[in-house]
């Protein structure tokens, strides 16, 4: 209480100076969020017949614990490489899980025999190209513009 | 039926058999690691060669010279027959000093039907030879770039019972279930039966029992769970086997029957930078005859390992882990087995400690080195398992470093 009576009341009296704060505040957030970050979006064979995931359901899918779509057709998970920023980029916003997480997950799939690992790629488009070709197949890009005929997934929470 | 028909057919014709519808599969699909891109068809595979030396001790070598019996090297296949039925098999050639027999192995090959899916639910039976799947890293104890530490925590994952609890030949079950309420659980059931090959019966036994020993069918189940979003995981694993040793004609034992009980309960956290896990292990080791006839012992060891990593740089991490194990909860310090043995055995043969501390560094997303050191404490770890070697192993601490670069794709 004393703190709050002695740092932030005189503030208050200060109108300009909290204009200032709350300017600067602002123009940290947009610094921040005007550095090359991706936008990622979730994109799936037409096939797929699903327009959006909830944030657990895209985490199973990734961690090969869902390997169906509503509609009966097998999901082919498709990605790049684990050090790929887009990737990493990927499971920290999308999936909420550091990548390692997910390479614990498939190497021990793919290593002990109880299932599959994705398909990973050398580039977003090849990636492109795979989700467009491949029934089932769900990946991310981060330019939309380059992935035509593909079904775009909304993420919620 | 699948049982009858093995028992039918001698361990190392089964191995044949294995290497050689592995060899087909292979041969049939024409694989190549750049031609695999196709979704039905996956090949994965390791490299990793290292340099280890053991002082003090013939955990390596028995000359306790720095060695290069550090390799792996394996290559798996994964079909998708259809949308139920998908065969994967895995060929492996390991070589560990004397921590296991070195050769080539089939390290699984089996059948998986998909039973059942649904949005929350996957049930998926296995059928043929399948990986022990119940303890934190059974499953890859042997795959370098998913395993904790190029020596794994000896308390769980003796390298003397490796051929053992790597797996076996018989049928596995897995249920996965997933809400969004209770999070991840999983459950695993196995009934399987160990190929125990002359050699390996060597490092078990040592060189002075010329008999057979044989794995009876074992069964083995465990249960996962990770609450929504945590980043907590925790499990539970039981094992029940039993063993009987049928001696030579000119042999130095007798007759056995073995009875092998293993409960291990384990968390894992998985942070930003911070990595732990942990591991308390349970056994009980009960022996009729094999010493002299009527022999019979009933012991439980207990132990545990804590294992903390912290990610230094985007591509370095450190990892620290504190081991304790001793084979008799009523004989922490060996004394009794001391006593018990007129002195012939030392009392350090009792229990195994180990501090080790590690580093990773990540060349890319398939290249990596591990280096690591360990204080070693104690016998109860070292092979021959039932009859000590007090001479090769005369000193109570004894040290292990190795470093180990792996390449997978």
């Amino acid at each position: 209480m004393g703190c709050f009576v002695r740092y932030v009341l005189p503030y208050v009296n200060y109108k300009d100076e909290i204009i200032k704060v709350t300017l600067l505040n602002i123009a940290i957030i947009i610094l921040l969020f005007s550095s090359p970050v991706y936008a990622i979006n979730i994109i799936s064979n037409a096939t797929a017949d699903t327009s959006s995931l909830s944030v657990s359901q895209l985490r199973r899918i990734y961690s090969m614990r869902q390997v169906y779509w509503k509609n009966g057709t097998p999901i082919v998970v498709y990605v790049l490489a684990s050090k790929s920023p887009l990737h990493q980029q990927f499971c920290k916003e999308q999936l909420r899980l550091f990548p390692y997480q997910l390479d614990r997950i498939w190497n021990k799939l793919t290593f002990s025999g109880y299932g599959v690992a994705p398909i990973e790629v050398t580039s977003e488009s090849e990636l492109i190209k795979a989700v467009q070709s491949t029934k089932g197949a769900i990946g991310y890009v981060e330019n939309l513009s380059e992935a035509k005929d593909v079904n775009v997934i909304e993420v919620t929470d | 039926m699948l049982t009858s028909l093995k028992l039918l057919i001698k361990p190392f014709v089964l191995m044949q058999f294995y290497i050689s519808v592995l060899c087909s599969f292979f041969v049939v699909f024409n694989l190549s690691a750049a031609e695999v891109k196709g979704e039905s068809l996956q090949v994965h595979g390791f490299v990793a060669q290292g340099i280890i030396d053991a002082n003090k001790s013939n955990f390596i070598n028995d000359d306790e010279s720095i060695s290069f019996e550090l390799t792996e090297v394996g290559i798996n296949a994964s079909y998708q027959i259809n949308d139920n039925f998908r065969v994967a098999g895995q060929a492996v050639y390991l070589n560990g000093g004397n921590r296991y027999h070195p050769g080539a192995r089939i390290d699984y090959l089996l059948l998986e039907w998909d039973a059942f899916h649904s949005e929350a639910w996957q049930a998926s039976l296995y059928f043929g030879r399948v990986k022990n799947n119940h303890w934190l890293y059974s499953s890859t104890r042997d795959i370098p770039f998913a395993r904790p530490s190029i020596i794994n925590p000896q308390v769980t994952y003796f390298d003397g019972f490796r051929d053992l609890a790597v797996g076996g030949d018989g049928a596995a079950i897995k249920l996965k279930y997933s809400d969004d309420h209770l999070g991840e659980v999983d459950f695993n059931f196995s009934r399987g039966k160990s190929t125990f090959s002359d050699q390996q019966t060597r490092v078990v036994i040592g060189q002075s029992g010329g008999g057979k020993l044989e794995h009876d069918l074992d069964a083995q189940a465990s249960i996962y769970w990770r609450p929504l979003f945590s980043q907590w995981r925790f499990g539970i694993s039981a094992n029940d086997a039993s063993f009987s040793y049928s001696p030579a004609e000119v042999d130095n034992f007798f007759d056995a029957d073995f009875i092998f009980q293993f409960y291990t309960l384990n968390a894992i956290f998985e942070g930003q930078y911070w990595q732990f896990s942990a591991e308390l292990v349970q056994e009980r080791l009960a022996t009729e005859g094999f010493y002299i006839p009527g022999f019979n012992r009933d012991e439980i060891g207990q132990g545990y390992y804590l294992q903390t990593s912290y990610q230094l740089t985007k591509d370095l991490s450190v990892m620290l882990r504190n081991e304790r194990f001793y084979a008799n909860k009523d004989d922490k310090n060996g004394s009794k087995l001391a006593a018990s043995s007129g002195g012939l055995i030392p009392s350090y043969f009792g229990f195994h400690n180990d501090t080790m501390i590690g580093l990773s560094y990540d060349f890319s997303s398939n290249l990596r080195l591990n280096a690591e050191y360990h204080w070693m404490e104690g016998g109860a770890r070292l092979s021959p398992i039932v009859q000590p070697d007090p001479i090769a192993n005369a000193s109570k601490d004894w040290q292990v470093w190795a470093i180990q670069l792996m390449y997978w794709f």
